[in-house]
């Protein structure tokens, strides 16, 4: 069990598109640690619930694809109606460590802060692959130049908030670009962050899935348009 | 009256009637489609009143003027068609989303309810 206090369980949201090949093995690693699992099925081409049939967990699945931002939103707002007490966003790919839950959750069980974000930079055990680091810290300077905070890592999957800072985080971008809407979020509702450690774990697999250098061109035109067109 | 004339002109006809037809109670619309129409009829039948506009805000011919505002127009245009589509999707976003909360399936205890 990850977290004793059974007034305010942890509800995980694990967002997934096309990942029927990996979704079993994250979800196996997910479940001893006692949490409820949401599985938001953004319209992949094969319905992922029946692959998951076996599995104590919730499957939400959209009508067609509306990319990863959406899905999070949806997430979200399952778990607040299920009186969440924390949520935690986790990547279907495989890159994230269920053990890293533990340490985001910390901060916000103790009262230090409303939002964990995982962070891997912070962490030396990280093998990032040089080109996405690049990208990554130019993500950063973005993140930045729209958000006015200045973190370690900017587009990273896995965190952890709880029930309340979830419910002041609306978000609007469907695509990729909700990151940064995240972070924004935090800085104008005010709430308490703290980037922790994390590890990423990459295979040919995870690397495949995430993004290319277009598709941060993407994301970043997303932001401009979202700030154009409030 | 010569042949280009009669062409411009019924095609602001039909165009008029044709959002006259689907009209629906915003008197401004009405207002400006009309004088847009009447105004754009005005200028096919005298077009050297384009040139007399023209000079007037420094262009040098009525043709370059109207090429000017065109693309100031069709700008105007994108941006609301932009912002419509904008509130389109979140409309399908909401709609979507709904139905997945509402089809959740699965075979998870309710921990909440302890």
């Amino acid at each position: 069990m990850l977290h004793p206090d059974k007034s305010k369980p942890v509800f995980i949201i694990i967002p997934a598109y096309n990942e029927e090949k990996m979704i079993r093995d994250v979800l196996k690693g997910l479940i001893p640690l006692g949490c409820q699992l949401i599985v938001v099925d953004d319209g992949s081409a094969t319905p992922l619930q029946p692959l998951l049939f076996d599995l104590p967990v919730t499957v939400l699945r959209h009508a067609i694809n509306l990319g990863q931002g959406a899905a999070l939103q949806t997430g979200f707002e399952y778990a607040l109606s299920k009186q969440a007490g924390y949520i935690v966003t986790f990547d279907a790919d495989g890159q994230h460590l269920p053990a890293d839950i533990e340490k985001l959750l910390i901060p916000l069980t103790n009262g230090e802060s409303e939002i964990a974000l995982g962070s891997r930079f912070l962490s030396a055990g990280s093998n990032i692959p040089s080109g996405r680091k690049r990208l990554l810290r130019i993500a950063r300077l973005v993140n930045y130049f729209f958000t006015g905070l200045l973190l370690s890592d900017a587009h990273n999957g896995i965190r952890a908030m709880t029930a309340d800072a979830a419910a002041k985080i609306q978000l609007r971008q469907a695509g990729m670009a909700h990151a940064t809407e995240i972070v924004a979020a935090i800085r104008k509702k005010r709430l308490r962050y703290k980037e922790v450690p994390v590890n990423i774990h990459y295979s040919s697999y995870s690397k495949a899935k995430g993004q290319s250098a277009w598709g941060s061109f993407r994301i970043f035109f997303d932001i401009l348009l979202n700030k154009i067109f409030k | 009256m010569n042949g280009i004339q009669v062409l411009l002109i019924s095609g602001v006809v039909v165009i008029f009637t044709y959002y006259v037809s689907r009209f629906r109670n915003a008197l401004i619309d009405l207002a400006a489609l009309v004088i847009f129409a009447g105004l754009g009829i005005f200028f096919i039948l005298f077009p050297d009143y384009t040139n007399v506009v023209a000079k007037k805000l420094g262009v040098g011919r009525g043709a370059d003027l109207l090429f000017y505002s065109c693309i100031l127009f069709f700008l105007f245009i994108i941006l609301k068609l932009f912002a419509r589509l904008k509130r389109l999707e979140d409309k399908i976003t909401e709609l979507v989303r709904q139905h997945a909360i509402k089809n959740a399936s699965g075979n998870q205890k309710d921990q909440a309810a302890d």
